[in-house]
């Protein structure tokens, strides 16, 4: 009797390089080659690699939880040693930079958003995601700078999404980066952006899916079964679906249960559910996994190397 | 694979009588379709039809009940992998484990927790659901007296866990009649186990390494008469968990093994992270989980976790009603209502943190529809508006009594002024252009 | 009493002083559009007051007008009141335009089996060795000529009353018309002479917005005329919803009376038309939704419009005319269609008659489209239905510049793929005035092939062209240049008008394929799509497939059947053989409501997309779509 799952899959999850190396072009210590996986999260015999954590960092810290903020002290001010830290203390596998200094009202300081990508990449060896700008009249410009900033880095830049993906697919495209696609918790929708940045030019190596992450009992319910619903739709073969999918449930640090936890267990709750979120987040397909307390990273990553460890279910270890 | 409502229609009398209660077979045979009636309603299937309709519509996972009285609960009858195709409907039990080495004192306390402890999230009570009670000291008095201990304290589900059918045999004097879990029946003593779990119509876990260890172990068990059990696979690591989880589901739902068809145990404390094993079994198809007494922080993320597993996915994408903030709103910030649809909600929730005008959301109950749907079926109307004005104390929030609604709710403006007592302002159709609208009529 | 005049034209009405302008016009018998059914929010009943003295709330009615405009007498001619004698000059675009129906050629293969028939009879007078009663001797004069057998006919007691006196009058020569009713045969009217060749018939569509009257001499088997008229509960309230919550507040005496009104004014024109005589209609059939007919029987629609939506009555129902105030023969006859469900009413059942697709082994799928869209789906054997709500988009509702298919409208449209320029028609070819329906599934469908706007209907405003540019709001696309429409105005299609038709061209694909699933049939397996209603009449069947608003299929196997409720009636009508049929079809399709169906919502946004976030269930225009965009590169 054989029993074996056989899901009879047809397709597979494609990949996306992040960071590039000095032989492969950049400066980055590191290199990854998020996705390739063939069947269900955590089911692959030789796993391609298990998910990455990436540690959430900005360069404007008012607008940042103040959880973090209170945790992180000093550090929150100054975005090179905040990424230095994230890669030598927290253990971060990736960074992913806000720049929050952008959603200051009327900013026009284009330079400034380049000047914070340089620093990032000087300050860690760790491959960058970065978010640019929240306003459609600056988001051209702040991409431009933010790819140029980072060219032959392979960065990942963030986010476009349906109504507003020109201009971000504009400078991934002259600086070679990838670009993260969201859209809100819907398998469709998040087809239909995939087929969009298709037609203007994006390939499919260089798109990740978001599918917008709604935390722990805020929507979370309906994100991952989005993301099991893509992750399986890639599997049987739909390839406007097999791109590898970033999380982040970045409500995770204002909800009303960790806002209002008491202070002597706030940074435990707040880690609970960003660890509760990002892990199930993992088991429904997602790549990358981000998160804002930094004491979330070490224990996600322990998780998911346990999770590496699996076997042959039959009985025949 | 389920069957269509066509396929099903194809196998039926054709007759159009009436008599399983719905006015033509067709009608009957879409609610076949869709599990909401019993094939048994007809009358006039041949054996044939119902031995195909039978088979594809009794539940493919055994529906196993676990301790007795107001907290006792059921685990199993699952029909799909994936929650999206249809639902998760038994939430797994969560167990917090005390050992009979433990003094009176702490067992007393855990149990008494796991007794009062809840924790209420959108209007349901989230608690964990009993004790594991571990026979680590190898002797049947110790264990009695530890079950004595649990059941002073409480009535609450147990999980019995010894080897020795000895200290089982001691313990069920205790609570025998309560319907606990016993753990657990192996290839070595699965006879007198099961003559145990018989005898006091307990269910039973088995345990065995491998697959087709297991579904041997439960075809005995079955042979024994013991057909209330669950599935222990003794996984070493979270990988191994989640390999035979999805296996066991997999195979027990599309039948290829159908004596796998019974729930699944998962014991938490093996793991050295114990979260991590907790919310592997919740997303993973494991029906008992047994885990130290967890922290305030765990527990609260495990249950909420836990419910928004077995939520219906299907059911429109909502919002949990309630005033939410954009940026760090003052006194004197706008108050926007909409509906609880998802959609609209993080729509216009975009379109507001673009324009960095901090503000309020009323986020009313709308059971999920849109604007334009809520006000069309009369959901949305103004004294749902006025609840929530009142429950999520607006007032308190802001020093005005200004509300701007959407403008598809345009034609509620007067009775919700009327009623509120707010002064109601009439705001775009579109979310895309809030910004615009809050710049030139709210600024002045 | 004031005179009012309304130029031009100089019809002329005497009305008391505080009438409506409206309520004036209507009564000299123009028809004005009166959209929002007079209550002064939809700004379409526009006239200007030449000289005398009314009573207009400027004011309030500011948004509607501009300076100039009032200097010149403009106001809402449901709000202004008569004050005096009145010179009022009514524009065109206040008239309600004759809507161009289709009186397609009616496949008149069907056997004339009318369910009235007429039989005339030279009796012998009694006499004392034939004393037999009168009215057995007119019975057995019915069946010598061919009528049904005299003891199955009856004759109520009315006819009674009149056959001593109208047989001795006549000189013992008398035509009697004898109907089937639900009962069995029964005398419905004696006349003296032969009037055996005066015999007619009517089938009605009584639509919410429009009434459609077929006349047929039941005799000769031959449409005689045809004639249309607005359905007068607009007045009540412009849509469905609105006119029961008006009968909720109002009773609901005056919506039945305004309905059996509607049918009656098109009834008269058509009878005029033919010139015949009213008296001479004998039967009429009427086709409508389950909200309407219920409103013409006068039965409560109210429990309807409200969970869990359960109609009063779904069968077939005769009735005699008089009692429900029908303005034909008064012993006629009224057969109502039947109905599945509150949506699915007679006017559908009446499409599947129309169509034939209950008697055909293959599969096809029916389409009736308006601000509800209706969906029947099967064979012989088994049918599934689904109703919602289009949203106006598809009428050109909610849309800018959209509008009916009135005069100066839009209907077709192509773009050239070098300069982007469009080539168009008009409705009656003048000057044009907005987009209609099948102009704007035409517009729809050129843009994205041109890659002016992207499958999400996003206006690629990188593009550079003078036609493409952002309005106050959104992007657009300009369609005519105000120096060549007949408004003087921009004709754009902006963004959001985009956004409104991919809503709801994807709730009709949505729930086509919400059929599909039901059955678990695939598109190929689906032999023929059929249109029904005015939507499908100017429609691009192959714009239609390429926007993605219903599934893909070789486009020769896309039929338009036209208005099919009236077709379906007139076949009712000719033949009473298919009436038979018409409950056991109803009993037979299964409903399916979208909204208790989870997953409806995941095809809708999977179908809100062009042509459809599934490529492949679109191989077609995927391929053409391919082609067109490598040309533009
Ligand atoms: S009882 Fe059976 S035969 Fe009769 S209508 Fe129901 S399904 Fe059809
Ligand atoms: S404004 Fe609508 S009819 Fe007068």
């Amino acid at each position: 009797m054989g029993s074996d799952i056989r899901f009879g899959w047809t397709g597979a999850i494609g990949s996306v390089i992040l960071g590039a190396t000095r032989s492969e072009g950049g400066t980055r210590k590191i290199s990854y080659r998020v996705g390739g996986g063939t069947t269900l999260p955590f089911l692959d015999h030789a796993p391609a690699s298990s998910p990455l954590v990436a540690l959430e960092i900005c360069d404007e810290p008012q607008y940042w939880p103040q959880i973090v903020r209170n945790y992180c002290g000093d550090l929150v001010d100054d975005v090179s040693a905040w990424a230095t830290t994230a890669e030598t203390v927290y253990g971060a596998d990736l960074i992913r930079l806000y720049l929050t200094s952008t959603r200051q009202r009327n900013f026009s300081d284009i330079p400034l958003v380049g000047k914070a990508v340089e620093e990032v990449l000087s300050a860690t060896g760790l491959p960058l995601i970065i978010e640019g700008s929240n306003e459609p009249g600056i988001d051209s410009e702040v991409f431009q700078k933010c790819g140029e900033a980072g060219e032959g880095e392979r960065l990942l830049l963030g986010t476009a999404e349906a109504g507003r993906y020109r201009s971000i697919a504009a400078a991934a495209l002259a600086y070679n980066h990838s670009i993260i696609a969201q859209s809100p918790i819907d398998i469709n929708l998040a087809k239909q952006l995939n087929i969009l940045l298709r037609e203007i030019g994006i390939q499919q190596d260089h798109i990740m899916i978001d599918p917008y992450t709604g935390t722990l009992g805020y929507g979370f319910e309906y994100s991952y079964s989005a993301m099991e619903r893509i992750r399986f739709s890639a599997l049987k073969g739909d390839a406007d679906l097999a791109m590898p999918m970033i999380c982040s449930a970045i409500d995770s640090l204002t909800i009303k249960e960790v806002r209002e936890a008491d202070t002597a267990y706030q940074d435990e709750m707040a880690v609970a559910w960003e660890f509760y979120a990002g892990l199930a987040a993992a088991v429904a397909g997602a790549e990358i996994i981000c998160v804002r307390h930094p004491k979330t990273v070490g224990r996600l990553k322990k998780a998911f190397t346990s999770l590496k460890t699996g076997s042959d279910p039959t009985g025949r270890i | 694979m389920a069957l269509k409502a066509l396929d099903i229609y194809k196998l039926l009398p054709k007759k159009n009588c009436k008599e399983c209660g719905d006015p033509t077979c067709l009608t009957f045979a879409m609610k076949l379709a869709g599990g909401k009636a019993d094939v048994d309603l007809c009358p006039h299937l041949d054996e044939q039809a119902k031995a195909v309709l039978g088979a594809s519509t009794r539940p493919p996972i055994r529906l196993v009940k676990i301790g007795i009285g107001e907290r006792s609960f059921a685990i199993g009858e699952e029909f799909v992998l994936y929650r999206h195709e249809k639902t998760f409907y038994h939430p797994p039990g969560i167990f917090f484990k005390v050992s009979d080495t433990q003094t009176m004192e702490e067992v007393s306390a855990v149990t008494k927790r796991v007794r009062d402890e809840s924790f209420i999230r959108v209007g349901s009570d989230l608690r964990c659901n009993g004790i594991a009670l571990e026979n680590s000291s190898g002797t049947k008095e110790m264990f009695a007296a530890a079950v004595a201990t649990v059941e002073k304290a409480a009535d609450l589900p147990l999980v019995l866990i010894s080897e020795k059918t000895e200290s089982l045999f001691a313990a069920l004097v205790h609570c025998g009649t309560y319907r606990p879990l016993l753990h657990a029946a192996t290839k070595e003593n699965f006879k007198e186990m099961c003559a145990l779990a018989k005898h006091h119509d307990c269910p039973l876990v088995i345990k065995a390494r491998g697959l087709e260890q297991l579904a041997q172990l439960a075809k005995e068990c079955a042979l024994e008469g013991v057909q209330d059990l669950v599935m222990d696979s003794s996984p070493q690591s979270l990988g191994e968990f989640i390999t035979a989880s999805t296996a066991i589901r997999q195979l027990a739902i599309t039948r290829a093994m159908p004596d796998l068809g019974y729930p699944v145990f998962l014991d938490a404390t093996g793991s050295d992270i114990q979260d991590a094993a907790i919310a592997l079994g919740i997303v993973k198809y494991a029906s008992v989980i047994v885990t130290a007494p967890l922290s305030e922080a765990s527990a609260k993320a495990a249950l909420t976790l836990r419910q928004n597993i077995y939520t219906d996915p299907q059911k429109p994408i909502q919002m949990n009603p309630g005033l939410y903030r954009v940026g760090t709103p003052g006194k004197d910030a706008p108050v926007l209502m909409t509906v609880n649809f998802s959609l609209t909600f993080f729509t216009l929730q975009g379109y507001l943190e673009s324009t960095r005008i901090p503000c309020f959301m009323l986020v009313v109950d709308t059971e999920g529809l849109s604007v334009l749907t809520s006000v069309a079926a009369g959901k949305l109307n103004e004294t749902l508006v006025r609840d929530a004005l009142i429950r999520f104390g607006v007032e308190n929030e802001v020093a005005h009594k200004k509300l701007i609604i959407p403008g598809y709710a345009a034609p509620l403006s007067g009775r919700i002024e009327e009623m509120t007592g707010w002064k109601v302002l009439v705001g775009p159709r579109d979310a895309a252009e809030i910004g615009e609208y809050l710049e030139q009529e709210w600024k002045k | 009493m004031h005179t009012v005049t309304f130029l031009p034209g100089y019809r002329k009405i005497e009305v008391p002083r505080e009438t409506t302008v409206l309520d004036a016009a209507q009564r000299a018998g123009l028809n004005i559009n009166v959209v929002c059914g007079g209550q002064g929010k939809c700004g379409k009943c526009v006239v200007y007051v030449q000289s005398g003295k009314t009573e207009f709330d400027q004011q309030k009615n500011l948004k509607f007008f501009t300076q100039e405009e009032l200097a010149q007498g403009a106001c809402l001619a449901c709000q202004a009141t008569v004050q005096g004698d009145l010179q009022i000059i009514i524009p065109d675009s206040t008239l309600i335009q004759e809507q161009k129906i289709l009186i397609e050629g009616l496949d008149t293969g069907i056997e004339l089996h009318p369910s009235v028939r007429k039989y005339y009879v030279e009796l012998l007078p009694p006499t004392l060795s034939d004393p037999s009663p009168d009215l057995s001797r007119l019975l057995w004069g019915i069946q010598k000529n061919g009528g049904p057998v005299a003891e199955k006919m009856y004759a109520p007691l009315e006819a009674l009353r009149e056959i001593p006196t109208l047989l001795r009058h006549s000189d013992w020569k008398v035509t009697g018309t004898i109907a089937l009713v639900p009962g069995g045969y029964r005398l419905v009217d004696l006349q003296e002479n032969d009037t055996s060749k005066r015999l007619y018939g009517a089938a009605v569509d009584l639509g919410s917005t429009t009434v459609v009257v077929y006349l047929w001499d039941l005799v000769a088997g031959k449409m005689v005329a045809v004639a249309s008229n607005y359905n007068k509960q607009i007045s009540c309230g412009e849509d469905i919803l609105a006119r029961v919550n008006f009968a909720k507040k109002n009773g609901l005496s005056k919506l039945q009376a305004l309905a059996a009104d509607s049918i009656n004014a098109a009834l008269t024109t058509a009878a005029n038309s033919a010139g015949i005589d009213r008296e001479d209609i004998y039967e009429v059939v009427v086709a409508g939704n389950t909200v309407m007919t219920h409103m013409l029987l006068g039965i409560d629609p109210g429990y309807m419009i409200a969970e869990p939506y359960v109609p009063v009555v779904r069968r077939a129902l005769s009735v005699a005319s008089g009692r429900i105030g029908i303005a034909c023969n008064r012993n006629g006859g009224l057969f109502l269609f039947p109905a599945v469900s509150d949506f699915i009413g007679g006017d559908i059942i009446a499409d599947i008659l129309a169509c034939g697709m209950a008697e055909k082994e293959e599969i096809s799928l029916l389409i009736d489209i308006g601000t509800n869209f209706e969906v029947v789906m099967g064979n012989r054997e088994w049918m599934f239905s689904c109703a919602g709500a289009a949203g106006p988009a598809l009428e050109g509702g909610e849309v800018l510049f959209g509008m009916r298919a009135n005069p100066g409208a839009i209907d077709k449209i192509t773009i050239d793929p070098a300069t982007l320029d469009p080539a168009y028609s008009t409705i009656n070819g003048i000057k044009p005035r907005g987009l209609t329906g099948s102009g704007l599934i035409d517009l729809l469908a050129e843009l994205l092939m041109n890659c002016v706007i992207d499958r999400n209907g996003r206006i690629n405003t990188g593009f550079n062209h003078p036609r493409i540019r952002t309005g106050v709001h959104f992007p657009e696309y300009v369609v005519v240049r105000a120096e060549e429409t007949d408004i003087g105005k921009d004709i754009v299609l902006t963004e959001n008008d985009i956004k409104n038709l991919i809503m709801s061209k994807a709730s009709v694909h949505a729930a086509c394929v919400t059929l599909m699933k039901e059955a678990g049939i695939s598109r190929q397996q689906i032999t023929t799509i059929y249109f029904a209603g005015a939507f499908g009449n100017y429609l691009n069947k192959m714009n239609a497939a390429t926007i993605g608003l219903i599934p893909e299929i070789p486009i020769s196997q896309i039929k338009n059947i036209g208005n099919g409720a009236v077709t379906g009636a007139n076949i009712a009508l000719i033949n009473r053989r298919k009436r038979k049929t018409l409950d056991e079809i109803a009993t037979k399709i299964a409903y399916i409501e979208l909204n208790a169906e989870p997953a409806f919502m995941d095809e809708y946004t999977s179908s809100a997309f062009l042509p459809h976030t599934d490529l492949s269930l679109f191989p077609e225009v995927q391929k053409m779509l391919d082609t067109c965009r490598l040309h533009r590169g």
